[in-house]
Protein backbone atom coordinates (compact mmCIF):
# COMPACT_ATOMS: atom_id res chain seq x y z
CA UNK A 1 0.00 0.00 0.00
CA UNK A 2 1.26 3.21 -0.50
CA UNK A 3 1.66 6.43 1.32
CA UNK A 4 -0.59 8.27 -0.70
CA UNK A 5 -3.63 5.80 -0.16
CA UNK A 6 -3.13 6.27 3.70
CA UNK A 7 -3.13 10.13 3.16
CA UNK A 8 -6.27 10.47 1.72
CA UNK A 9 -8.33 8.19 3.41
CA UNK A 10 -7.65 9.20 6.64
CA UNK A 11 -7.15 13.08 5.79
CA UNK A 12 -3.64 12.81 7.43
CA UNK A 13 -1.88 16.37 6.70
CA UNK A 14 1.63 15.87 5.94
CA UNK A 15 4.27 17.94 7.14
CA UNK A 16 7.66 17.21 5.23
CA UNK A 17 9.01 15.45 1.99
CA UNK A 18 5.64 15.66 0.42
CA UNK A 19 7.46 14.32 -2.64
CA UNK A 20 8.03 10.55 -1.55
CA UNK A 21 4.40 9.95 -1.23
CA UNK A 22 4.55 7.59 -4.14
CA UNK A 23 7.28 6.36 -3.31
CA UNK A 24 6.70 4.61 0.03
CA UNK A 25 5.53 1.76 0.19
CA UNK A 26 3.90 0.76 3.83
CA UNK A 27 4.43 -2.77 4.78
CA UNK A 28 3.49 -2.74 8.09
CA UNK A 29 2.81 -0.65 11.07
CA UNK A 30 4.74 -0.05 14.49
CA UNK A 31 3.18 2.35 17.17
CA UNK A 32 6.07 3.32 19.98
CA UNK A 33 6.51 6.44 21.92
CA UNK A 34 10.22 5.07 22.68
CA UNK A 35 12.86 5.59 20.53
CA UNK A 36 14.98 2.73 22.07
CA UNK A 37 11.85 -0.45 21.18
CA UNK A 38 11.45 1.35 17.77
CA UNK A 39 15.10 0.84 17.01
CA UNK A 40 14.85 -2.20 18.34
CA UNK A 41 11.61 -3.90 17.16
CA UNK A 42 10.39 -1.78 14.25
CA UNK A 43 11.04 -3.76 10.65
CA UNK A 44 11.83 -1.68 7.61
CA UNK A 45 8.92 -0.80 6.10
CA UNK A 46 6.87 0.03 9.17
CA UNK A 47 4.70 2.91 9.12
CA UNK A 48 5.59 4.54 12.94
CA UNK A 49 2.80 6.03 14.76
CA UNK A 50 3.91 8.15 18.15
CA UNK A 51 3.64 10.84 19.81
CA UNK A 52 7.07 12.09 20.01
CA UNK A 53 7.65 15.37 18.12
CA UNK A 54 11.46 16.08 18.57
CA UNK A 55 14.01 15.83 16.30
CA UNK A 56 15.88 12.27 16.83
CA UNK A 57 12.63 10.49 15.31
CA UNK A 58 14.01 11.44 12.02
CA UNK A 59 17.07 9.22 12.88
CA UNK A 60 15.29 6.56 13.75
CA UNK A 61 13.01 6.49 11.51
CA UNK A 62 16.30 6.73 8.63
CA UNK A 63 18.59 4.39 10.36
CA UNK A 64 15.31 1.46 10.22
CA UNK A 65 14.05 2.72 6.68
CA UNK A 66 10.81 3.41 8.08
CA UNK A 67 8.23 3.72 5.37
CA UNK A 68 7.40 7.29 7.42
CA UNK A 69 5.93 8.33 10.76
CA UNK A 70 2.33 9.79 12.14
CA UNK A 71 2.36 12.47 14.91
CA UNK A 72 -0.91 11.76 16.46
CA UNK A 73 -3.46 14.24 18.67
CA UNK A 74 -2.78 16.61 16.60
CA UNK A 75 1.12 16.30 17.82
CA UNK A 76 3.02 19.13 15.38
CA UNK A 77 7.12 18.09 14.51
CA UNK A 78 9.29 20.94 16.04
CA UNK A 79 10.98 23.14 13.33
CA UNK A 80 14.35 21.62 13.20
CA UNK A 81 12.54 18.03 13.22
CA UNK A 82 10.90 18.85 9.63
CA UNK A 83 13.73 20.37 8.50
CA UNK A 84 15.51 17.12 9.44
CA UNK A 85 12.97 15.15 7.60
CA UNK A 86 13.06 16.87 4.19
CA UNK A 87 16.95 16.70 4.43
CA UNK A 88 16.60 12.64 5.52
CA UNK A 89 14.04 12.22 2.68
CA UNK A 90 11.59 11.10 5.71
CA UNK A 91 7.86 11.79 5.53
CA UNK A 92 5.91 12.95 8.58
CA UNK A 93 1.94 13.57 8.69
CA UNK A 94 -0.06 14.38 11.20
CA UNK A 95 -3.48 12.97 12.36
CA UNK A 96 -5.84 14.69 14.53
CA UNK A 97 -6.75 11.07 16.52
CA UNK A 98 -5.62 9.40 19.29
CA UNK A 99 -2.90 7.16 17.87
CA UNK A 100 -5.66 4.23 19.32
CA UNK A 101 -8.34 4.83 17.08
CA UNK A 102 -5.23 6.15 14.06
CA UNK A 103 -4.14 2.53 14.48
CA UNK A 104 -7.81 1.43 15.03
CA UNK A 105 -8.46 3.17 11.13
CA UNK A 106 -4.99 1.79 9.54
CA UNK A 107 -5.84 -1.65 10.93
CA UNK A 108 -9.09 -1.45 9.25
CA UNK A 109 -7.42 -0.40 6.00
CA UNK A 110 -5.13 -3.90 6.18
CA UNK A 111 -1.59 -2.59 8.08
CA UNK A 112 -0.53 -4.94 9.97
CA UNK A 113 1.46 -5.15 12.82
CA UNK A 114 3.33 -8.11 13.53
CA UNK A 115 1.23 -10.81 16.07
CA UNK A 116 3.75 -12.08 18.72
CA UNK A 117 6.85 -10.34 19.77
CA UNK A 118 9.50 -13.63 19.13
CA UNK A 119 12.88 -13.06 20.95
CA UNK B 1 -16.45 -4.76 25.62
CA UNK B 2 -15.77 -6.31 29.17
CA UNK B 3 -12.12 -6.63 30.02
CA UNK B 4 -12.19 -10.21 29.63
CA UNK B 5 -13.46 -9.88 26.06
CA UNK B 6 -10.13 -7.64 25.45
CA UNK B 7 -7.51 -10.10 27.09
CA UNK B 8 -8.89 -13.05 24.73
CA UNK B 9 -8.69 -10.77 21.61
CA UNK B 10 -4.55 -9.79 22.83
CA UNK B 11 -4.48 -13.47 24.63
CA UNK B 12 -3.54 -11.80 27.42
CA UNK B 13 -1.82 -13.35 30.74
CA UNK B 14 -3.27 -11.71 33.97
CA UNK B 15 -1.40 -10.55 36.36
CA UNK B 16 -3.03 -8.76 38.39
CA UNK B 17 -6.65 -8.75 38.84
CA UNK B 18 -9.76 -11.12 39.00
CA UNK B 19 -13.64 -11.18 37.68
CA UNK B 20 -12.41 -9.35 34.41
CA UNK B 21 -15.63 -9.84 32.86
CA UNK B 22 -17.17 -7.60 35.66
CA UNK B 23 -15.39 -4.67 34.65
CA UNK B 24 -16.06 -2.64 31.67
CA UNK B 25 -13.96 -1.43 29.20
CA UNK B 26 -15.23 1.75 27.34
CA UNK B 27 -12.24 2.56 25.49
CA UNK B 28 -9.20 2.20 24.36
CA UNK B 29 -6.05 4.08 24.64
CA UNK B 30 -2.17 2.77 23.02
CA UNK B 31 0.12 5.45 24.80
CA UNK B 32 4.08 5.06 26.51
CA UNK B 33 4.07 8.48 27.39
CA UNK B 34 1.97 9.21 30.66
CA UNK B 35 1.33 12.76 29.73
CA UNK B 36 -0.79 10.99 27.00
CA UNK B 37 -2.63 8.83 28.73
CA UNK B 38 -3.61 12.60 31.01
CA UNK B 39 -4.82 14.52 27.93
CA UNK B 40 -5.82 12.00 26.00
CA UNK B 41 -7.21 9.06 28.38
CA UNK B 42 -10.82 9.21 29.24
CA UNK B 43 -12.36 7.70 32.47
CA UNK B 44 -13.01 4.07 31.81
CA UNK B 45 -11.02 3.25 29.17
CA UNK B 46 -7.91 0.27 29.17
CA UNK B 47 -4.72 1.47 28.87
CA UNK B 48 -2.12 0.01 26.14
CA UNK B 49 1.68 0.74 26.71
CA UNK B 50 4.98 -0.87 26.60
CA UNK B 51 6.19 1.15 29.86
CA UNK B 52 6.17 -1.15 33.25
CA UNK B 53 7.35 1.62 35.51
CA UNK B 54 5.24 2.27 38.90
CA UNK B 55 4.52 5.56 37.70
CA UNK B 56 1.84 3.97 35.41
CA UNK B 57 -0.08 2.63 37.75
CA UNK B 58 -0.01 5.74 39.36
CA UNK B 59 -1.29 7.80 35.91
CA UNK B 60 -3.87 5.19 35.64
CA UNK B 61 -5.14 6.18 39.23
CA UNK B 62 -5.32 9.80 38.24
CA UNK B 63 -6.81 9.34 34.91
CA UNK B 64 -9.32 6.94 36.60
CA UNK B 65 -8.15 4.38 33.77
CA UNK B 66 -9.78 0.71 34.48
CA UNK B 67 -6.81 -1.28 33.48
CA UNK B 68 -3.70 -1.56 31.76
CA UNK B 69 -2.19 -4.29 29.32
CA UNK B 70 1.58 -4.15 28.70
CA UNK B 71 2.47 -5.24 25.52
CA UNK B 72 4.81 -6.70 23.53
CA UNK B 73 5.87 -9.32 25.68
CA UNK B 74 6.78 -6.67 28.81
CA UNK B 75 6.36 -8.03 32.53
CA UNK B 76 5.85 -5.12 35.11
CA UNK B 77 8.42 -5.09 37.67
CA UNK B 78 7.56 -6.45 41.28
CA UNK B 79 7.06 -2.71 42.57
CA UNK B 80 4.49 -2.24 39.62
CA UNK B 81 2.45 -5.73 40.63
CA UNK B 82 1.98 -4.48 44.47
CA UNK B 83 1.22 -0.90 43.73
CA UNK B 84 -1.54 -2.06 41.06
CA UNK B 85 -3.25 -4.74 44.17
CA UNK B 86 -3.01 -1.63 46.20
CA UNK B 87 -5.00 0.15 43.99
CA UNK B 88 -6.99 -2.86 43.05
CA UNK B 89 -6.04 -1.81 39.35
CA UNK B 90 -6.19 -4.97 37.07
CA UNK B 91 -3.15 -5.66 35.02
CA UNK B 92 -2.51 -7.66 31.44
CA UNK B 93 0.30 -8.71 29.59
CA UNK B 94 0.47 -9.71 26.14
CA UNK B 95 3.16 -10.59 23.88
CA UNK B 96 1.33 -8.90 20.69
CA UNK B 97 2.94 -5.20 19.76
CA UNK B 98 0.94 -2.03 20.58
CA UNK B 99 0.03 -1.74 16.82
CA UNK B 100 -1.44 -5.41 16.69
CA UNK B 101 -3.36 -4.92 19.89
CA UNK B 102 -5.10 -1.74 19.30
CA UNK B 103 -5.62 -2.72 15.56
CA UNK B 104 -6.95 -5.67 16.81
CA UNK B 105 -9.35 -4.45 19.64
CA UNK B 106 -10.79 -1.90 17.07
CA UNK B 107 -11.55 -4.23 15.39
CA UNK B 108 -13.45 -6.33 17.80
CA UNK B 109 -15.54 -3.05 18.31
CA UNK B 110 -13.29 -0.78 21.02
CA UNK B 111 -14.16 2.78 20.33
CA UNK B 112 -11.22 5.17 20.84
CA UNK B 113 -11.45 8.01 23.67
CA UNK B 114 -12.14 10.81 20.68
CA UNK B 115 -15.01 8.97 19.42
CA UNK B 116 -16.79 8.62 22.54
CA UNK B 117 -19.20 11.53 24.71
CA UNK B 118 -19.48 11.09 28.01
CA UNK C 1 -31.48 14.88 49.46
CA UNK C 2 -27.99 13.05 49.72
CA UNK C 3 -27.14 14.59 52.65
CA UNK C 4 -24.24 11.73 52.82
CA UNK C 5 -21.25 11.18 55.24
CA UNK C 6 -20.22 13.88 56.33
CA UNK C 7 -23.79 14.98 58.14
CA UNK C 8 -23.87 12.02 59.91
CA UNK C 9 -20.44 11.96 61.38
CA UNK C 10 -21.16 15.37 62.29
CA UNK C 11 -24.25 14.31 64.33
CA UNK C 12 -22.89 10.89 65.42
CA UNK C 13 -18.88 11.92 66.46
CA UNK C 14 -18.44 13.73 70.27
CA UNK C 15 -16.79 16.68 70.85
CA UNK C 16 -14.70 14.82 72.63
CA UNK C 17 -13.16 12.47 69.93
CA UNK C 18 -11.66 15.98 68.41
CA UNK C 19 -10.69 18.56 71.25
CA UNK C 20 -7.61 19.30 72.09
CA UNK C 21 -7.05 17.44 75.67
CA UNK C 22 -3.58 19.61 76.34
CA UNK C 23 -5.51 22.63 78.09
CA UNK C 24 -2.83 25.44 79.31
CA UNK C 25 -5.31 26.77 82.12
CA UNK C 26 -4.13 29.82 84.91
CA UNK C 27 -5.70 29.68 88.58
CA UNK C 28 -8.13 32.55 89.86
CA UNK C 29 -5.61 33.48 92.18
CA UNK C 30 -2.88 33.61 89.85
CA UNK C 31 -1.61 37.62 89.24
CA UNK C 32 -2.50 38.68 85.88
CA UNK C 33 1.59 39.57 85.40
CA UNK C 34 1.98 36.05 85.18
CA UNK C 35 -0.58 36.10 81.88
CA UNK C 36 1.75 38.13 80.02
CA UNK C 37 4.57 35.21 79.96
CA UNK C 38 1.94 32.38 79.45
CA UNK C 39 -0.17 33.97 76.26
CA UNK C 40 3.17 34.75 74.62
CA UNK C 41 5.34 31.43 75.25
CA UNK C 42 1.96 29.30 74.12
CA UNK C 43 0.33 31.72 70.98
CA UNK C 44 -2.46 31.13 72.27
CA UNK C 45 -5.34 33.88 72.74
CA UNK C 46 -7.58 32.59 75.64
CA UNK C 47 -6.97 30.65 78.91
CA UNK C 48 -9.44 28.82 81.20
CA UNK C 49 -9.48 29.56 84.43
CA UNK C 50 -9.46 27.43 87.24
CA UNK C 51 -10.71 27.47 90.58
CA UNK C 52 -9.97 23.99 92.44
CA UNK C 53 -9.98 22.06 89.33
CA UNK C 54 -13.56 24.01 88.19
CA UNK C 55 -13.77 26.09 85.49
CA UNK C 56 -14.90 29.65 86.66
CA UNK C 57 -14.28 32.17 83.55
CA UNK C 58 -11.98 32.70 80.59
CA UNK C 59 -9.46 34.93 80.20
CA UNK C 60 -8.51 36.43 77.19
CA UNK C 61 -5.75 38.32 75.42
CA UNK C 62 -8.49 41.50 75.32
CA UNK C 63 -8.95 41.19 78.72
CA UNK C 64 -5.05 41.49 79.01
CA UNK C 65 -4.76 44.36 76.66
CA UNK C 66 -7.79 46.32 78.67
CA UNK C 67 -5.64 45.85 81.88
CA UNK C 68 -2.35 47.01 80.34
CA UNK C 69 -4.29 49.75 79.10
CA UNK C 70 -5.45 51.03 82.34
CA UNK C 71 -4.39 50.48 85.77
CA UNK C 72 -1.60 47.52 85.14
CA UNK C 73 -1.92 47.66 88.94
CA UNK C 74 -1.06 43.88 89.42
CA UNK C 75 -3.97 41.84 90.59
CA UNK C 76 -5.36 38.26 90.65
CA UNK C 77 -7.04 37.02 87.18
CA UNK C 78 -10.49 36.61 88.84
CA UNK C 79 -10.85 40.52 88.70
CA UNK C 80 -10.37 40.64 84.99
CA UNK C 81 -11.46 37.65 83.78
CA UNK C 82 -15.01 36.90 82.08
CA UNK C 83 -17.29 35.30 83.95
CA UNK C 84 -19.84 33.94 81.40
CA UNK C 85 -17.72 31.22 79.49
CA UNK C 86 -19.11 29.60 76.61
CA UNK C 87 -18.83 25.69 77.43
CA UNK C 88 -19.96 22.80 75.73
CA UNK C 89 -19.74 19.37 77.29
CA UNK C 90 -17.70 16.54 76.18
CA UNK C 91 -20.32 14.32 75.68
CA UNK C 92 -22.69 16.49 73.09
CA UNK C 93 -22.57 15.95 69.22
CA UNK C 94 -19.76 17.87 66.74
CA UNK C 95 -23.11 19.60 64.94
CA UNK C 96 -23.96 21.35 67.89
CA UNK C 97 -20.28 22.64 68.39
CA UNK C 98 -20.97 23.80 64.70
CA UNK C 99 -23.83 25.77 65.16
CA UNK C 100 -22.29 27.13 68.60
CA UNK C 101 -19.78 28.65 66.89
CA UNK C 102 -21.77 30.09 64.50
CA UNK C 103 -24.44 31.73 66.20
CA UNK C 104 -21.72 32.92 68.80
CA UNK C 105 -18.68 33.38 66.51
CA UNK C 106 -16.48 32.50 68.90
CA UNK C 107 -13.11 30.69 68.43
CA UNK C 108 -12.95 28.12 71.02
CA UNK C 109 -15.35 26.31 73.33
CA UNK C 110 -13.54 25.66 76.89
CA UNK C 111 -15.05 21.27 77.16
CA UNK C 112 -16.41 20.20 80.39
CA UNK C 113 -17.78 17.11 81.84
CA UNK C 114 -21.64 16.83 81.79
CA UNK C 115 -21.71 15.98 85.59
CA UNK C 116 -18.59 17.38 87.66
CA UNK C 117 -18.48 20.03 85.01
CA UNK C 118 -14.48 19.89 85.03
CA UNK C 119 -12.33 20.99 82.28
CA UNK C 120 -11.22 18.43 80.05
CA UNK C 121 -10.04 20.11 76.65
CA UNK C 122 -10.76 22.62 74.21
CA UNK C 123 -12.01 22.95 71.51
CA UNK C 124 -11.60 24.91 68.13
CA UNK C 125 -13.13 25.09 64.71
CA UNK C 126 -9.77 23.92 62.98
CA UNK C 127 -10.41 20.66 65.41
CA UNK C 128 -13.48 19.73 64.43
CA UNK C 129 -11.90 20.27 60.67
CA UNK C 130 -9.36 18.12 61.07
CA UNK C 131 -11.41 15.64 63.40
CA UNK C 132 -13.84 14.64 60.84
CA UNK C 133 -11.07 14.76 58.03
CA UNK C 134 -9.36 11.97 60.09
CA UNK C 135 -12.37 10.06 60.54
CA UNK C 136 -13.50 10.37 56.81
CA UNK C 137 -9.60 8.65 55.92
CA UNK C 138 -10.11 6.22 58.07
CA UNK C 139 -13.67 5.23 57.14
CA UNK C 140 -12.49 5.33 53.85
CA UNK C 141 -10.23 2.46 54.03
CA UNK C 142 -13.23 -0.07 54.95
CA UNK C 143 -15.82 1.42 52.86
CA UNK C 144 -14.73 2.46 49.69
CA UNK C 145 -15.73 5.37 47.04
CA UNK C 146 -18.76 6.82 49.18
CA UNK C 147 -19.56 10.40 48.88
CA UNK C 148 -19.21 13.24 51.47
CA UNK C 149 -20.83 16.36 50.53
CA UNK C 150 -18.09 19.02 51.63
CA UNK C 151 -20.79 21.62 50.79
CA UNK C 152 -22.50 20.50 54.39
CA UNK C 153 -19.09 21.03 55.95
CA UNK C 154 -19.01 24.51 54.76
CA UNK C 155 -22.77 25.72 55.16
CA UNK C 156 -22.38 25.28 58.73
CA UNK C 157 -18.55 26.59 59.26
CA UNK C 158 -18.55 29.30 56.60
CA UNK C 159 -19.53 32.28 58.77
CA UNK C 160 -15.80 32.29 59.39
CA UNK C 161 -14.59 32.52 55.70
CA UNK C 162 -13.46 28.94 56.50
CA UNK C 163 -11.38 27.45 53.80
CA UNK C 164 -9.47 24.02 53.84
CA UNK C 165 -6.33 23.83 53.75
CA UNK C 166 -3.85 20.47 52.36
CA UNK C 167 -0.31 20.41 52.23
CA UNK C 168 1.98 18.38 50.89
CA UNK C 169 5.86 18.46 49.83
CA UNK C 170 7.20 16.60 46.96
CA UNK C 171 10.78 15.62 47.27
CA UNK C 172 12.51 16.30 44.13
CA UNK C 173 14.70 13.33 41.76
CA UNK C 174 12.59 10.66 43.67
CA UNK C 175 10.66 8.59 41.20
CA UNK C 176 9.99 5.56 43.82
CA UNK C 177 7.54 8.57 45.33
CA UNK C 178 6.70 10.33 42.45
CA UNK C 179 3.02 10.95 42.06
CA UNK C 180 1.81 10.18 45.73
CA UNK C 181 0.97 13.28 46.99
CA UNK C 182 -1.18 13.93 43.83
CA UNK C 183 -2.88 10.81 44.38
CA UNK C 184 -3.16 11.62 48.21
CA UNK C 185 -4.59 14.53 47.49
CA UNK C 186 -7.11 12.98 44.96
CA UNK C 187 -8.60 10.75 47.31
CA UNK C 188 -9.00 13.34 50.31
CA UNK C 189 -11.35 15.39 47.40
CA UNK C 190 -13.01 12.80 46.34
CA UNK C 191 -14.17 11.82 50.05
CA UNK C 192 -14.83 15.31 50.76
CA UNK C 193 -17.70 14.85 48.03
CA UNK C 194 -16.51 17.18 45.05
CA UNK C 195 -17.62 16.29 41.49
CA UNK C 196 -15.66 13.28 40.12
CA UNK C 197 -15.09 14.91 36.74
CA UNK C 198 -13.56 18.06 38.68
CA UNK C 199 -11.17 16.57 41.17
CA UNK C 200 -10.03 13.96 38.17
CA UNK C 201 -9.07 17.29 36.33
CA UNK C 202 -7.45 18.32 39.46
CA UNK C 203 -5.10 15.79 40.19
CA UNK C 204 -4.07 15.43 36.18
CA UNK C 205 -3.25 19.26 36.76
CA UNK C 206 -1.65 18.38 40.16
CA UNK C 207 -0.21 15.41 38.73
CA UNK C 208 1.88 16.85 36.17
CA UNK C 209 3.12 19.64 38.55
CA UNK C 210 4.50 17.09 41.10
CA UNK C 211 5.97 15.48 38.32
CA UNK C 212 8.15 18.56 37.42
CA UNK C 213 9.21 18.89 40.91
CA UNK C 214 10.41 15.71 40.87
CA UNK C 215 12.38 15.63 37.65
CA UNK C 216 13.57 19.32 37.32
CA UNK C 217 14.11 20.49 40.99
CA UNK C 218 15.35 19.25 44.41
CA UNK C 219 11.55 18.97 45.59
CA UNK C 220 9.24 21.45 46.56
CA UNK C 221 5.14 22.11 47.79
CA UNK C 222 1.84 21.43 46.82
CA UNK C 223 -0.58 23.66 48.53
CA UNK C 224 -4.60 22.86 48.00
CA UNK C 225 -7.40 24.91 49.39
CA UNK C 226 -10.90 24.11 48.70
CA UNK C 227 -13.10 26.41 49.65
CA UNK C 228 -17.28 26.77 48.94
CA UNK C 229 -16.84 27.66 45.66
CA UNK C 230 -13.39 26.64 44.37
CA UNK C 231 -10.37 24.84 44.88
CA UNK C 232 -6.96 26.51 44.24
CA UNK C 233 -3.71 24.59 44.14
CA UNK C 234 -0.42 26.07 44.28
CA UNK C 235 2.67 24.22 43.62
CA UNK C 236 6.17 26.12 44.09
CA UNK C 237 9.50 25.42 44.20
CA UNK C 238 13.03 27.16 44.70
CA UNK C 239 14.80 25.68 41.88
CA UNK C 240 16.05 26.39 38.79
CA UNK C 241 13.26 28.08 37.33
CA UNK C 242 12.32 28.49 33.81
CA UNK C 243 13.97 30.80 31.57
CA UNK C 244 11.76 30.79 28.32
CA UNK C 245 8.02 30.08 30.06
CA UNK C 246 6.59 31.10 26.65
CA UNK C 247 8.63 27.94 25.33
CA UNK C 248 7.84 26.28 28.16
CA UNK C 249 4.35 26.98 27.69
CA UNK C 250 4.52 25.01 23.53
CA UNK C 251 3.26 21.68 23.04
CA UNK C 252 6.21 19.40 22.91
CA UNK C 253 8.73 21.61 24.38
CA UNK C 254 10.93 19.42 26.92
CA UNK C 255 14.25 19.93 28.29
CA UNK C 256 13.90 16.40 30.22
CA UNK C 257 16.39 14.19 29.51
CA UNK C 258 16.31 10.94 27.79
CA UNK C 259 16.24 8.63 30.82
CA UNK C 260 13.49 10.50 32.14
CA UNK C 261 11.59 9.85 28.52
CA UNK C 262 12.14 6.72 28.72
CA UNK C 263 10.18 6.41 31.87
CA UNK C 264 7.60 7.74 29.91
CA UNK C 265 7.35 11.74 30.77
CA UNK C 266 9.04 14.96 29.56
CA UNK C 267 6.84 14.78 26.11
CA UNK C 268 6.54 18.68 27.04
CA UNK C 269 2.76 18.32 27.67
CA UNK C 270 2.47 18.37 31.43
CA UNK C 271 2.04 22.48 31.40
CA UNK C 272 -0.18 22.46 28.33
CA UNK C 273 -2.28 19.52 29.90
CA UNK C 274 -2.39 21.40 33.36
CA UNK C 275 -3.94 25.01 31.60
CA UNK C 276 -5.79 22.42 29.99
CA UNK C 277 -7.75 21.13 32.99
CA UNK C 278 -7.88 24.46 34.74
CA UNK C 279 -10.60 27.02 34.67
CA UNK C 280 -7.61 29.97 35.90
CA UNK C 281 -3.81 29.17 35.58
CA UNK C 282 -0.93 31.59 36.40
CA UNK C 283 2.85 30.37 35.96
CA UNK C 284 5.44 32.57 37.36
CA UNK C 285 9.03 31.48 37.23
CA UNK C 286 12.79 33.24 37.85
CA UNK C 287 15.87 31.48 36.14
CA UNK C 288 18.05 30.81 39.94
CA UNK C 289 14.45 31.31 42.25
CA UNK C 290 12.46 29.23 41.49
CA UNK C 291 8.87 28.65 39.58
CA UNK C 292 5.55 29.36 41.33
CA UNK C 293 2.01 27.83 39.33
CA UNK C 294 -1.20 29.06 40.68
CA UNK C 295 -4.10 26.64 39.26
CA UNK C 296 -7.86 26.93 40.45
CA UNK C 297 -10.70 25.77 39.61
CA UNK C 298 -14.49 26.26 40.03
CA UNK C 299 -16.11 23.80 41.76
CA UNK C 300 -19.84 24.85 40.80
CA UNK C 301 -19.30 24.82 36.74
CA UNK C 302 -21.38 22.79 34.51
CA UNK C 303 -19.39 19.34 34.34
CA UNK C 304 -16.52 19.15 31.76
CA UNK C 305 -13.75 16.90 30.98
CA UNK C 306 -10.49 17.72 30.08
CA UNK C 307 -11.06 16.24 26.80
N1 LIG D 1 9.20 23.42 38.24
C1 LIG D 1 10.02 23.56 37.18
N2 LIG D 1 11.30 24.00 37.36
C2 LIG D 1 12.12 24.15 36.31
N3 LIG D 1 11.78 23.90 35.03
C3 LIG D 1 10.54 23.47 34.77
C4 LIG D 1 9.59 23.27 35.83
N4 LIG D 1 8.44 22.86 35.27
C5 LIG D 1 8.64 22.80 33.95
N5 LIG D 1 9.90 23.17 33.63
C6 LIG D 1 10.46 23.30 32.27
O1 LIG D 1 9.40 23.43 31.35
C7 LIG D 1 9.44 22.39 30.37
C8 LIG D 1 8.06 21.98 29.97
O2 LIG D 1 7.40 21.37 31.08
P1 LIG D 1 6.19 20.40 30.82
O3 LIG D 1 5.19 21.10 29.97
O4 LIG D 1 5.73 19.85 32.10
O5 LIG D 1 6.81 19.25 29.92
P2 LIG D 1 7.85 18.09 30.28
O6 LIG D 1 7.90 17.95 31.76
O7 LIG D 1 7.26 16.91 29.62
O8 LIG D 1 9.14 18.50 29.69
C9 LIG D 1 10.26 21.31 31.01
O9 LIG D 1 10.92 20.48 30.06
C10 LIG D 1 11.27 22.10 31.85
O10 LIG D 1 12.32 22.58 31.04
MG1 LIG E 1 6.20 17.89 32.92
Amino acid sequence: MKLTELVETLGLEVRSCSDNLFKKEVTGGYASDLLSDVIGNSRSGDLWITLQAHVNIVAVASMKELSGIILTGGREPDEDTIQKAESEKIVIMVSKLPAFELIGRLYDLGVRGVSNKTS
Amino acid sequence: MNLEDARKVLDAEVIVGTNLEEIDVEMGCGADLMSDVLAFGKKGSLLLTGLTNPQVVRTCEIAEIVGICFVRGKRPPEETITMAREHSLPLLATRVPMFESCGRLYYHGLKGCSETKE
Amino acid sequence: MNVGKTQEMVYEMKVSAVMTRDVITIGSKERMSRLRSLLQGNRISGVPVLEKGQLVGLISIEDFIKWLANDQEDCAIEERMTREVTTIYEDDPLVLAIRKFESTSLGRFPVITRDQKTLVGILTKGDVIEGLLKKLEIDYQEQEARHFPARYLFDNIEADDTSLQLRYNVKGQDFTQAGDSSTRLKRTLRRLGLRSDLVRRIAIASYEAEMNLVIYTEGGRIRAEVEPARVFVEIEDSGPGIADLEKALEPGYSTAPEWVREMGFGAGMGLVNMKKSADEFIIESEPGRGTTLNVSFRINEEPHEVN
